[in-house]
């Protein structure tokens, strides 16, 4: 096969990993307690909490983007210190390159990697084709609706041949509709492909249908509360009994630490608000 | 209307000519090669002087935009000189640099630098931070390859604005330098016309002047068709 050596999944492991932020006030923040976490090669991880449980922290961690400020990150036998292409990410805001035609944005890794040019054309069609945007090729991303962009961002992020996949809420910004078939897609590209994904959302009912495993992040201080293997077949019935049972499980746990956070937040009222899904 | 004024109110051949003897008039100085010449005196000086502020500019720009600890020092400064109108420095010009082009470029370099400075600061800050991200995890991990493939890219836009922005407030600048100091130049070829009463060649000049600069103009918004990606 011409084109870049396919990299194998590889693990992924985190120990005692934290962040905390120096305010201007000169408090600190912590945005993560430690976390200890093995992530296995190929496995499909999704991490869920609610808005400011540090899981985009976490991620951009992992990612390189972020330094922490305790612990370190195992990427096989390679330290994670900054960004590199073996670590892919996928942006909740697509972030394609708007100068960049669509397969322009797809060759634009593969030309990091020195590929030669008339290789990255071929390559990056073929990642085209594996989102169904071939047609689209020579369009730019402003003439594309939102899900198709995120197409383009996943094809453009499987394109360098990652053995990791970082995932930021990527379907955080679609409709309902779209985001059921991008899951669909992604949930077959990732049996394609083998990589190792790890998955940011919000969405219950998201990391459920995704995940090998599903970790549960509580806010103020960011932690792991709970990691949950997920061990129904491919493709998961969000309807069925045994998703609803694990949907409550999860919710049960989340709500526990929300009322918490809430009364620290709502002293005014003295009760837990009642929570509504 | 011109037509109109002219036959109406007769005015003397020294303050309004008639449209048909500025046209001759026109032709005159395109056949005997002055207007052409005096034209591309003030041409060449705007684009010396303003390709000289864009070297400059432009690096300055994106320095000032990368690099907040920069900015904030140099930022004051910018502000300070950034009100006074080009032609303030005339002056300043004439004294330091004499008469001859040295002076008027330099007007010219002060009149087109702010532009294109505040513009290329403008446009290398408001690069959205996500793309930043997505080039760094895309394998330019060092300053030099983010820049070149996503930073500059990005910015190009609103560098192109500031381009263009800036040669039009050169165009107008040097026309005021002539007429201030000069022994050529269509700034020259007014106020020469003014001083022996002649008032068609004020009137060909000032034509020339709004021509060229639409003509410039079109050439910009070309450039900026092929360069700019924000859409139509």
């Amino acid at each position: 096969m011409i084109g870049p050596k396919p990299n194998l999944a590889k693990p992924l492991s985190l120990r005692g990993l934290a962040k905390r932020y120096a305010t201007a006030d000169g408090r600190t923040i912590e945005a993560l307690l430690p976390v200890d976490l093995e992530i296995t090669p190929g496995e499909f991880l999704v991490v869920v909490g609610p808005s400011g449980c540090g899981k985009s922290t976490l991620l951009n961690i992992l990612a390189g983007l972020t330094s922490p400020s305790a612990g370190e990150a195992w990427v096989g036998d390679i330290r994670v210190e900054g960004p590199d292409i073996d670590r892919g990410m996928v942006f909740q805001d697509y972030a394609l390159f708007p100068w960049l035609d669509v397969i322009g944005n797809v060759e634009f890794g593969l030309e990091r990697k020195r590929i030669p040019r008339r290789e990255r054309r071929g390559i990056a069609m073929r990642y085209l084709e594996m989102v169904g945007l071939t047609d689209f090729a020579e369009k730019r991303p402003r003439e594309l609706s939102g899900g198709m962009k995120q197409r383009v961002a996943i094809a453009r992020t499987f394109a360098t041949e990652p053995s990791i996949i970082f995932m930021d809420e990527p379907f955080g910004a679609l409709d309902a509709l779209t985001r059921r078939y991008l899951q669909h897609q992604l949930l077959r590209i990732w049996q394609q492909h083998r990589k190792t994904v790890v998955f940011i959302t919000h969405s219950v009912v998201e990391a459920i249908y995704l995940a090998d495993r599903v970790v549960l992040m509580t806010a103020r201080p960011g932690r792991i509360k709970t990691v949950l293997k997920i061990e129904l077949p491919h493709p998961r019935d969000p309807t069925s009994d045994e998703f609803r049972s694990i949907e409550r499980r999860v919710y049960a746990d989340l709500d526990e630490e929300l009322v918490k956070s809430f009364r620290m937040e709502g002293s005014d009222t003295g009760s837990p608000p009642t929570v509504i899904y | 209307m011109w037509w109109a004024v002219v036959l109406i109110a007769k005015p003397h051949m020294s303050l309004l000519p008639s449209p048909l003897l500025t046209a001759q008039t026109f032709v005159q100085l395109v056949a005997s090669g002055e207007l052409l010449s005096h034209a591309a005196y003030s041409v060449c000086r705007v684009l010396a002087a303003w390709s000289l502020a864009a070297v400059v500019a432009v690096p300055l720009g994106f320095a000032m935009g990368r690099w907040q600890r920069l900015e904030r020092v140099l930022d004051p400064v910018v502000e300070l000189f950034r009100p006074i109108s080009p032609l303030a420095w005339i002056p300043l010009a004439i004294l330091w640099f004499g008469i001859d082009e040295g002076g008027k470029i330099f007007v010219i370099f002060i009149g087109t630098f702010f532009p294109i400075l505040l513009n290329t600061i403008a446009g290398a800050k408001n690069i959205d931070p996500v793309l930043i991200r997505a080039g760094r995890i895309l394998g330019c991990t060092d300053d030099a390859s983010l820049f070149r493939k996503v930073v500059l890219p990005a910015a190009m836009p609103q560098v192109i604005v500031g381009l263009r922005i800036s040669f039009g407030t050169g165009w107008a600048a040097i026309i005021a330098a002539e007429l201030v100091a000069a022994r050529s130049g269509l700034g020259y070829l007014i106020s020469n016309g003014m001083e022996v009463l002649r008032s068609d060649f004020v009137l060909v000049g000032m034509v020339t002047i709004g021509v060229l600069g639409v003509l410039f103009d079109a050439i910009f918004r070309w450039v900026d068709r092929c360069y700019n990606w924000m859409g139509e």
